[in-house]
This record gives structure tokens, sequence and C-alpha cells, in this order.
């Protein structure tokens, strides 16, 4: 297989950057590891003219975290940088938990958190050779006018497919981007749209620079759940995540929890909110869990059916919230 | 008689001898080898699943500047097969396509870039015919057949009895009928096919290729592009894997050279890893009805089966998939009646094939599994409804294979004592399960593919006069270490360190015949012939040094090195001089070994009763240890105990390397593997969504050699390489319903199937006790 | 699509040459520089057969474009060996029987020899994890573990030994 024909520019500081994005228009294509883009391309999903290649814009590639601030990190940092942060470890568990389940430790050297953030949706139907694709006649996302997970429907159901972004959702994260307007910061939360088709709220010359994670967000238990048949390598077949502040007495002050790979794009749990101010409650949980269910609508993108991946969100959410809620990194040992 | 031990060689760790290329990166695999001027060849596929070619256009991509040739199906219109009953392929398609990813015309270009543009300029005209996709379906079929002269898609039927099932089943005090359906898988070795053709000015062709078999492929090449025999020359390089994914004649090969001709130039095609899904001859999907007879005590009484393998569109190995998973249900165990029905299907996917433990998986699985569901309901200690059914070797099954050496017997004690098996067995805590299973294998088929009076192998051996030994072999290293074992043998019988002993194998151009890497049949055959070279070489170099010091040979060995005194183990002579001595007599020192199975291993005169019958049969038992998540439904298998009876370990190494990499591709089938089909098109041609496991889910695998000394193998020994696959998935399934109560009798156990079978058990419970 | 002139840094040399823009890293190496030693097993990036360490970091080489990686230092399986000195962790793998069909040797030697740098005393699980991304089809991965385990120890073996005072 080789790769469609395509120049590539390595631009050394973000305002180059963007004012190529300004320039070419649809033409060209943001890349930073290339996991995602370069097997994609491979299939003949993407033919961009210009690839603009990120990986040299050493300013874009940081960790930083200050109490009143709290953390921000760099679109081109790598996962890998990620899981080898203590401040990330110590700060924000679940970002930590998400940021290990990623792929595999060779992926997560070269995928970046942009990059992550950033992620195609994913189908069985989508991501296939040309060769595959066309024997069946395309589908809605690509080169066809059917979706073949939902035949009745108009939309693309391809599944966001990342495990960074629900952790930075229940952390209350945000994304700054820059094109040639300007600046613009964004909640991760209405950064996504549910539609597989187009699921990222940016526009074509924008680049997503940094995520930030406001300072309130730090020290709040956290935990990632990931269902895969491999242990490594695998995108998720449904991911969620959990993050929870709690009270030196087990009171919940605030909860959130988020799902992946279960929908268009990465969602909000909303019945985590009753979760406030409550002590563990087993009746409590088994509600979110339920709500989670209403909120994930598998489809058939991936491998595992539908009914298996829309139970596993809810043993997640039950687990993940019973990890959360009730094991206490300040529990003396011996209570309990 | 001797005072000097057995050589140190046989039975040590043994590193394999093209280590040390494999760990640089020194060594060439196919893909790895190029050729001035070499041209990039790349195949036209099937978009359609049934459809009649109406018509090809190739001028715009023959116009398209860098392409060198395109061929198609009219052009190579010779039938071929790996079976002599089956030669149905052809290079490329001639009237009819019969898979998505079925060959339907090849380019040979510049460049890969202008190659893939030649094929998106090639115009088909298909006239679409309804497919059949269900085996089950497919062999009720009237109208649109795959094949002319197959009537109901039945590529072949066998129906064996043998003794007296109806008997049998009177004399029972329990019958027990189960239902097994177990999904396809494939090899998925890591290294993509690919072969490189070349043509030398005086028409006589060289290929490289990643091939199991190279005779083989030498005879295809010869009968498909109508080539005498010896202009043909097949070379294997190193082998990136193979599990019988390359052990019979894979499309690209052919069409390399093909290519090559017509382009007038070497043509290199290297399958995408999406092709080597489409070229497959995997394991077929294997539906297993099974009914077993046993008295009270769990003694067998009989077994009847019936087995349709969903074949994909060509025969391939198929009417051997489908004898051996009849013929293999014996040797195991003493079963005095057996009924076997057999179908070989057809349906229009990829070809299905030989893949490690050829045929023999599923049928195993299903009885496994049957005969401790029927221990559980007899309340039998799983581990003694075998003991009370082992075979009494030296003895003859009732399907007339014959059994010399056997060693399960040993097999299961050791693993029931490693394991603890009886403090474990129904007494681990809700969740935790422990379970048992056995499975053999042949160590070659005693009959070959193409019957001959030939031998199944030769092995020459050159011993210079400086002492250089070398051995000229046509058995393929794949991997699994052919190489070093010829050289261990070799060096052992001649008293030479590893190092004096050299190998040159698997070069048609240059080596005598070796049927090839399937069936375990190396060591056994191409070991026992390394010896018999050997033992040629030794008996002349001792000969002359015999004459020289002026006693009989008889009186001297070949040890350490030298020619030595029997009686007082003094020197007589170095190595090297009494090989001198020998070239000097003799005026060259040259020896050859062959290897041909007794005529009475060769099985029975019934029709079908070729395939199953082995010199020789290695033997498994198994215990896996699994955690079951009755909320989530996932299985982890948390260890493996596995005993295999290899007759002898000539390199314990390579031995526990073979069977550590047969149960863990078991387990892979087991709990993860599994082609998705979706009429007739796969939804997981990759390695990203077909998942063999990484090292996260692959427990630790504790293996113990049990040498049982086979009376006719090398030095004792057997097959290591397949027999110890089949016995991991009934094993772990064991252990599932040790575990949570729940037997699953569907490949792959994934946790969908748990949560449901465990669902389905609780509404049953609840309803009894209503 | 125009060639550009490229500097690439691999196992100390440095080449230049003029590749078209789309080329992986994956086919300059095995195609231009004839370094070989780098496989390829997959299409989608899930094998890790084309493991190269970039600045000591195993990355695939099957996702790098090769323009894009002219500034670090490639080391590919070719560039593990001292000379005729093979390292402790090719050592291990020929002794342990780390390398079956060898297929995707180059790659676990190559993320082993990434962990060692790193930790050079890791668990097994530490180095199940590192390596779970590299796909062996041969061995089941015990013996992987072996090798590496073997060349912890023989790596251990040929440090110098700390004298007493």
């Amino acid at each position: 297989m080789s790769l469609p024909p395509f120049e590539v520019l390595r631009p050394w500081n973000l305002d180059a950057a963007v004012a190529t994005l300004g320039r070419f228009g649809l033409d060209v294509k943001p890349v930073a590891g290339g996991t995602d883009l370069i097997p994609s391309m491979n299939q003949g999903l993407f033919a961009p003219k210009i690839l603009l290649d990120l990986k040299g814009l050493r300013d874009l590639r940081f960790i930083r975290f200050d109490p009143e601030r709290g953390l921000t990190v760099g679109a081109v940092t790598t996962i890998s940088a990620l899981t080898d942060s203590p401040v990330i470890a110590r700060h924000f568990p679940v970002l930590h938990a998400a940021a290990r389940n990623v792929a595999s430790p060779l992926l997560r050297n070269m995928g970046t958190v942009g990059g992550n953030l950033c992620l195609d949706t994913r189908c069985l139907y989508y991501n296939q050779s040309a060769f595959w694709r066309q024997s069946l006649g395309g589908c809605i996302k690509n080169e066809g006018t059917i979706c073949h997970v939902a035949p009745a429907s108009d939309k693309c159901w391809a599944a966001f497919s990342g495990d960074v972004a629900p952790a930075l959702l229940v952390l209350g994260a945000s994304v700054r981007l820059a094109s040639p307007r300007g600046w613009r910061e964004v909640a991760l939360a209405d950064f996504y749209a549910n539609d597989g088709l187009v699921h990222i709220n940016k526009t074509h010359d924008e680049i997503v620079t940094s995520v930030h994670v406001p300072a309130a967000s730090a020290g709040w238990s956290g935990a990632y759940r990931k269902l895969r048949i491999r242990h490594s390598i695998d995108y998720p077949l449904a991911g969620v995540a959990v993050a929870m502040q709690r009270n030196r007495d087990g009171t919940c002050v605030q909860a959130r929890v988020a799902l992946t790979a279960v929908n268009p794009a990465p969602k909000l749990v909303k019945g985590a909110k009753a979760l406030a101010g409550k002590r563990y409650d087993q009746a409590l949980v088994e509600e979110v869990a339920a709500d989670a269910t209403r909120t994930g609508k598998p489809l058939r993108t991936s491998a595992s059916t539908m009914e298996y991946r829309r139970h596993m969100v809810r043993v997640f959410v039950r687990r993940a919230l019973q990890e959360v809620w009730l094991n206490s990194t300040w529990t003396r040992p011996g209570d309990n | 008689m001797s005072s000097f031990p057995q050589p140190s060689v046989i039975g040590a760790r043994t590193p394999m001898v093209d280590s040390v290329d494999k760990v640089t990166g020194a060594g060439k695999y196919a893909d790895d080898l190029t050729l001035p001027g070499m041209l990039v060849g790349k195949i036209l596929h099937s978009p359609h699943a049934h459809a009649r070619i109406r018509s090809i256009d190739t001028s715009a991509a023959e116009a398209l500047t860098g392409v060198k040739a395109v061929v198609t199906g009219r052009e190579t219109p010779v039938k071929y097969g790996i079976l002599p009953v089956g030669h149905d392929e052809t290079i490329f398609a001639v009237d009819k396509v019969r898979y998505i990813g079925d060959n339907v015309a090849g380019v040979a270009a510049t460049s890969e870039a202008i190659a893939e543009e030649a094929l998106r300029l090639i115009r088909v005209d298909y006239e679409t015919l309804p497919a059949h996709f269900d085996p089950e379906q497919s062999m009720r079929a009237e109208d649109y057949l795959i094949h002319e002269g197959r009537p109901h898609n039945i590529e072949r039927e066998y129906h064996h009895h043998f003794g007296n099932v109806e008997e049998g089943f009177e004399a029972a005090d329990y019958i027990r009928e189960d239902r097994f359906d177990c999904a396809e898988v494939t090899h998925a070795a890591l290294e993509p096919h690919s072969t490189l053709a070349k043509f030398d000015p005086d028409g006589k062709l060289t290929v490289w290729s990643s091939t199991q078999v190279p005779y083989y492929l030498m005879k295809t090449l010869s009968s498909t592009l109508q080539m005498a025999e010896e202009n043909v020359r097949v070379i294997k390089p190193l082998i990136g894997g193979g599990f019988g994914g390359k052990s019979e004649v894979i499309p690209l090969e052919l069409a390399a050279a093909v290519l090559a001709r017509k382009a007038g130039g070497p043509v290199k095609v290297t399958y995408t890893r999406e092709e080597v899904f489409y070229a497959h001859r995997g394991r077929p999907r294997q539906i297993v009805e099974l009914k077993t007879g046993v008295t009270r005590q769990g003694e067998l009484t009989a077994v009847e089966v019936r087995v349709i393998q969903d074949g994909g569109a060509y025969c391939g190995y198929g009417v051997v998939t489908i004898l051996y998973s009849g013929q293999l249900l014996n040797a195991m165990y003493d079963i005095p009646n057996v009924k076997f029905d057999g179908y070989r299907v057809l349906t229009n996917k990829p070809a299905c094939g030989a893949m490690r433990g050829h045929g023999t998986v599923n049928t195993r699985f299903a009885f496994e599994q049957q005969l401790n569901r029927i221990a559980a309901v007899l309340g039998i200690d799983p581990v003694e409804i075998r003991r009370r059914n082992f075979l009494k070797p030296p003895c003859r099954t009732v399907n007339d294979l014959r059994v010399l050496s056997y060693g399960y017997p040993e097999c299961i004690e050791r693993v029931c004592d490693r394991s603890g098996w009886k403090h474990k067995y129904g007494r681990l805590p809700y969740g935790k399960g422990i379970g048992i299973a056995g499975s053999h294998y042949v160590s070659g088929a005693a009959n070959p593919i193409i019957r001959s009076m030939m031998p199944h192998t030769t092995v020459n051996l050159t011993i210079d006069s400086d002492g250089a030994v070398t051995i000229f072999s046509g058995a393929a290293e794949i991997g699994q270490g052919s190489d070093t074992m010829q050289v261990q043998i070799v060096a052992a019988e001649l008293g030479l360190a590893m190092e004096q002993v050299k190998i040159i194998a698997a070069d048609t151009g240059r080596t005598p015949v070796d049927l090839g890497s399937y069936s375990s049949r190396v060591t056994f055959m191409a070991g026992n012939a390394a010896l018999a070279a050997a033992r040629e070489g030794k008996r002349r170099i001792l000969a002359a040094a015999a004459e020289k010091l002026a006693c009989s040979p008889d009186n001297l060995a070949l040890e350490k090195g030298g020619v030595y005194y029997r009686a007082d183990c003094r020197l007589a002579l170095s190595f090297q001089d009494a090989v001198r001595l020998a070239v000097g007599r003799d005026g060259t020192l040259q020896a050859a070994g062959t290897y041909t199975t007794p005529p009475d291993s060769q099985g029975g005169k019934f029709k079908g009763a070729g395939v199953g019958p082995s010199p020789a049969y290695s033997y498994s038992a198994q215990v896996a240890e699994v955690t079951v998540d009755s909320e989530s439904g996932q299985v982890s298998v948390d260890r493996i105990i596995a005993a295999h009876d290899c007759g002898k370990a000539l390199n314990p190494l390579a031995v526990e390397g073979q069977v550590q990499g047969s149960v863990w591709m078991g387990l892979g089938q087991a709990v993860q593997e599994e082609m998705i089909w979706q009429n007739g098109r796969l939804m997981n041609p990759g390695l990203l969504e077909y998942r063999s496991p990484s090292t996260l889910e692959s427990p630790p695998i504790e293996t113990i050699l049990v040498e049982s000394n086979d009376p006719e193998g090398p030095f004792g020994a057997k097959e290591a390489g397949e027999g110890s696959l089949a016995a991991t998935i009934p094993a772990v399934t064991h252990a599932i319903y040790d575990a949570v109560g729940v037997w699953i009798d569907t490949l792959p156990v994934t946790p969908e199937k748990v949560l449901k079978a465990l669902e389905e058990k609780r509404r049953s419970c609840e309803l009894t006790s209503l | 699509m125009q060639k550009e002139k490229v500097r690439l840094h691999v196992n100390g040399r440095v080449y230049e040459l003029e590749i078209d823009p789309n080329r992986l890293l994956l086919e300059v190496l095995r195609q231009d520089l004839g370094l070989t030693g780098t496989k390829r097993g997959c299409d989608d990036s899930s094998c890790g057969a084309c493991t190269v360490l970039v600045d000591g970091e195993p990355q695939m080489s099957c996702l790098m474009l090769a323009v894009s990686y002219q500034e670090p230092e490639i080391t590919t399986i070719e560039g593990v060996a001292d000379g005729c000195e093979l390292d402790a962790l090719q050592r291990g793998f020929c002794v342990e029987g780390g390398a079956q069909c060898g297929y995707c040797t180059p790659g676990m030697i190559l993320t082993a020899k990434y962990l060692l740098a790193r930790n050079p005393d890791p668990s097994d699980q530490e180095i199940n994890e590192a390596l779970s991304g590299n796909l062996c089809r041969c061995t089941g991965y015990i013996q992987i573990l072996a090798s590496v385990r073997k060349a912890i120890e023989l790596l251990r073996q040929e440090q110098p030994q700390e004298v007493e005072r």
C-alpha cells in the first residue's frame, strides 16, 4: 500500500502553522503523532494535498500545573508524557488512568493529547481499505449514502473512540484553539457534537493548542474503565470515566461521569449530578448507572454486541463509582 | 559397547542455528530481497462474493506509463490445488469469482503506486450471482452452485463406521448428545506472504517465497506455467511464521511468476495484511454434533459424530481437514465403536485449509468437553474417566491407526500433580475454576499428499576433506527449528560440535526432496533421514579408519571430534584425519539418508483411510485455571500447565517454545479470536480487529515434557509443534464450568456468551424451584 | 509531488537522500537504506514489527513520514550490536528462544531496550506491559519474557562490580 501524494509542511512555530491553515484551507490537514491519520490515509480515507506536521511545535509540548491556575497540557504532548507525569498521577488520577489505557506503549509514545481529542470517529464499515469499502458501495461517512449500522438513519453513527476525552470531560476541561482569527477557548463538553460525520466543533483552519483543567478539579478521585478484548492496542468498545470530589467523611461534593466509544461524541452522564451532597448509597449508584445506559447508545460500529457494550457501561459506572466513592486515599489502614 | 554417554547435543537446550541472523536483523525474509530492475506486482481482487466475469478490459492499465505486464485468467487457465483430488483453482479467475477477495488480474509495474493505479484502471464487467455463506444452507442449495461437479456445494463427504455403534449405544448406561459450533480462525503469522520471481535469459525460473512447502510450490509452478520441473527452482528464505498458512500454494506465488514471465523482469508480490486474510487457508468454522455412550463406570462404548466444515470457495486441503476431524477422534482413547459423517461444504468465502492442529482441534474440543460433561453427570472425576479409557499400546485403533508410544497417561498424571488437581477441582471459590483436557497429533502423515513410491524425505551429507560437514535438506525451517534439529542430529551422530555442521535447506535446485513443513512431519521424517545420512557417513569414516588402524570398525567410535578405540577410549585419529582417509579411499565422502513410513503405519484400506495414519502420535494433557467475572462475563486465564509427550526432547528449549506457542494459539481461539463475516464480507481483515493476544492476556504457561521414547522416532522423538493446541480450549471451557457452573459449547467464549449462559442457568434454576 | 532532500540520522550514520514526502520511514529504511531488519507486519499500526528507536524511544516507523524525522537519531535493529558484539538483549533472545520465526524480534528487542534503559530491574508485569504493543504469533511470549530476563541477568553480570571498601 502506498500513501497518496502530498507535501509536508513543518512549521517551527504556531503562527506559521496557523497561517498555513489559513492559506491552504481544506487542502491541508494537521498531523502530529500520525497514529490515527496515517493508517486512515493508507486506507484512502483522506488524501490532503498538504500535511501540516505539528510535531516541531515545541511550544505545544508541555504539562504545567499550578494549584491556583490548574493544569494546562500542550496539544503536542504525547500520551506517554501524561502517563509519566507524577503531577497528573497525583492530582488527576482519572486522566492518568485514561492515558495509561490508550492503545499500546508504542502508540502512546507517538499519539498526542490534541490528536486523541480530535480522533476521527470510528466504525467497522468505515475504517476499512478502499477495496473493502467500495465492495460495499461506501457509507454515509465516506463515498456513500447510507449508514450500515443504522440504515434508516440519515446520520452517521460512527463512534468517538478516544480514551482521554471522557477523563478530561469529567474534570471540566476546556480546549484552546488558534486560528488566523485569533484565539478561542471552549468547554470540552461543547467541543464535541453527536454526529459521526462532524463530531468536533472546529473549523478547518483551527488548531487545538492546549487543554486546560481548572484548579478546582485537582485532587478529585477518579477512575477509568475500558471495555476491550485485548488489554493493549485496542480502541475502547466502551469507556467510562468517573471523577468525584469528596469530603473527608465520604460525602460526595460533586461527581461527574462520562462515556466514550458508545456515541459519536464523548458524553457526560447527566444523572451523576444527583450524587452531589450524598453519602454513599448503592441505590444512587444504580440510578447513575441506569442513566448512563440511556446516555450511551452503542450501535454495531465495533466488535462485541450492542447489548453487551450497554451492559458493560452499567457495570463500569457502578464499579468506577464504587471505587472512587469507597476507596479513600486518606483513609487510614484499618478504617472502613 | 561404547563407554561414551549419549551425545550431549541431544537433549541439550540449544539456541537456534539461525538465531543470530534473527536478533541482528541480518536474516532475509522474502520481502527483504531485491533484484536489479525488480518490478512490483499487485493483484486485483473481486469485490463480489459470487459473480460471473463477462469481460475484462485491461487496455487502460496496459497503457499506463510504468506498467510492464497485465495478466488475467484467460492466460492462466491451468487448474491446480494442493490435493490431487482438488484441482479447482486457477491463478486468476477464468469465468467466475467465488469470494470477496478472489483473484481477478495481476499487474507488474515500476512502482507500487503505479501498480495500484493500474489496478484501478482495469474494468471488469461482472454479473453477480446469488451466493452461499452459511454451510448448513449451502449444502441444501440446488442452484448457482459454486463449482461444477459439486452437487449441493458439498466438496466431499465421508461416512465411516467402525465397529457397531448401535450395539455400542445399547451397551451404554448414559448417552449424551451435544452440538458444538467453533468459529473460523486464521494463522495471522506476523510476516505477510511475499514472493519474488525471476526468469533467467535461458528461460529458467527462480522463485523465492514465504512457503512451508517449496517442493509442492515447485511442482505447481511447473504445472501451471507449463514448464519442466527441472527448470523451476524454489528457494525458501527465512519465514516469518507459517502455522499452516503457507503450507499450500498461495495465489501470489504463481502470480509473481506469470507476471515476471510476461514483464520480462523480476517481480515481487507482497500481500497487504488484508490480502493475507483473503488468502487465508485457516481453520474452518466447524459444527460438530456429537453423541457419546458410556457405561456407568465411564467406559466409552460408542461415539457418533457429524461434522460440517465451512470450507470456503475452494478445496485447498479441505478433504484432508474433514478426514482428520473424523479419523483423529481415535488414537487418544479406546473407543470400540465409532461412526463419522463428515461434510466439507463450499461457501462463497476465502478457502480454509490447514492450521496448526489441522482438522483435529474443533472435534477434539467437542469430544473433551463432552467427556467432561459426562464425568460431571456421572459424578466421576474427569481425570479418572480418562484413565478408564486409556489405550493399551502397542495397539491398532478401530479405524486402523497404529499406536506404539503413548505418553498420555503420564501427561495426565503429571499435570494433575503439578496443578494440585485433587485439592482444587470442584473446591475453588465461585468465580475460580480449574479444568482438564487432552489432545494429540500426528508426527507426519504416513501417506504423502501425492501418492508415490518416493521416500517422504531425503537428506544428503557432504563431508569435505577439511572436515567441514554440510547437510543438504529440503525441509523447510519456518521458525520451528527444523534446521537446528537436523544439525543437532548430524553433529550428535558424527561426534562433532554443532558449529562444525552447516546446513543448506529448502532450495529445490540444490537440496533433495522433502515434502515440506506440515502435519508436524519434519522432526520425525527429516530427523530420521538426517540420522540415516549421518550413520552412513559415520560408517564410511570408520571403515576407512579401521582399514588404516588395521582393526574392525566395530572397535572404533566416532565421538568428541575424533575416532576413538572403544576398548579404552583412547584417541586413534582426529575427525579430520579420518575424513581424509575416507575421501582418499572413496574419492568423495557423501552420504544420503531417506525416510519412508513403515507399511504397517499407513492405515487401512477404506475410502479416506489415507488421512490420519502416522508413524507416531504426540500426546498432551493440560490443566487450565481461570477467573470468571460473573457480572461482566469476562474470563481471564490465570495459568496453564501443559504436559506434552514429544517422545524425546531433542532440544527442550525448542520443544517448550513449540508447546507454549501451541497452547497460546489455542487460548486465542478459545477466548478471543474469530473471523467475523457479514454476507461473505470479512469484517475484521486486519490485526487491529482480528485480535491475537497481546502479552497482557497471555498467562504463564508451564510446560512439562514427557518422554515416551518412540521406537521409530529419531533418538525417540515425536512431534511437538501442534499436538498441544487442541487441549487448551476444552481445558479452559472446563475451568469456566468449574468456576461458574456453565458449559459454553460455541467458540470463542466471549463474555456475552458467558453472561447468556449464566442468565439461562439462573432462569432454569428459578423454574425448577417453582 | 516534489522530492525532498533529507538528512536522516540512522544507527550513527548520516544518510542524505532525495525522497517523496509521502514515503514512510519504514519504506525508506527497507528500500532505500537496505535496513530490512525493520519489518512490516500489519497495515493498521497494530503489530509493532516496524518498531525503531527515536532518540532512544520505541516508535512505529509505519506511522512516520521520513521527511519529518530528520532531527532525531534513529536506531534500527541493525544498530543495536556493537560490531560483532551482540547486545545483552540479542544474546538473551538467542539463548532463551525468544526468536522463533524472528519476525517480531527486532521490534521486541528495541522495545525491551528502552524498557531496560529506563528500568534496569523490571518486574515480569512491567516487562509484559512494556512489550504489550508488540505482537508475537509464535512464542506465547513466555520465552520472550525469559529472554528479557536473561538479558537483565547478563547485564548485571557485566556491570563492574563495586569494590568493597
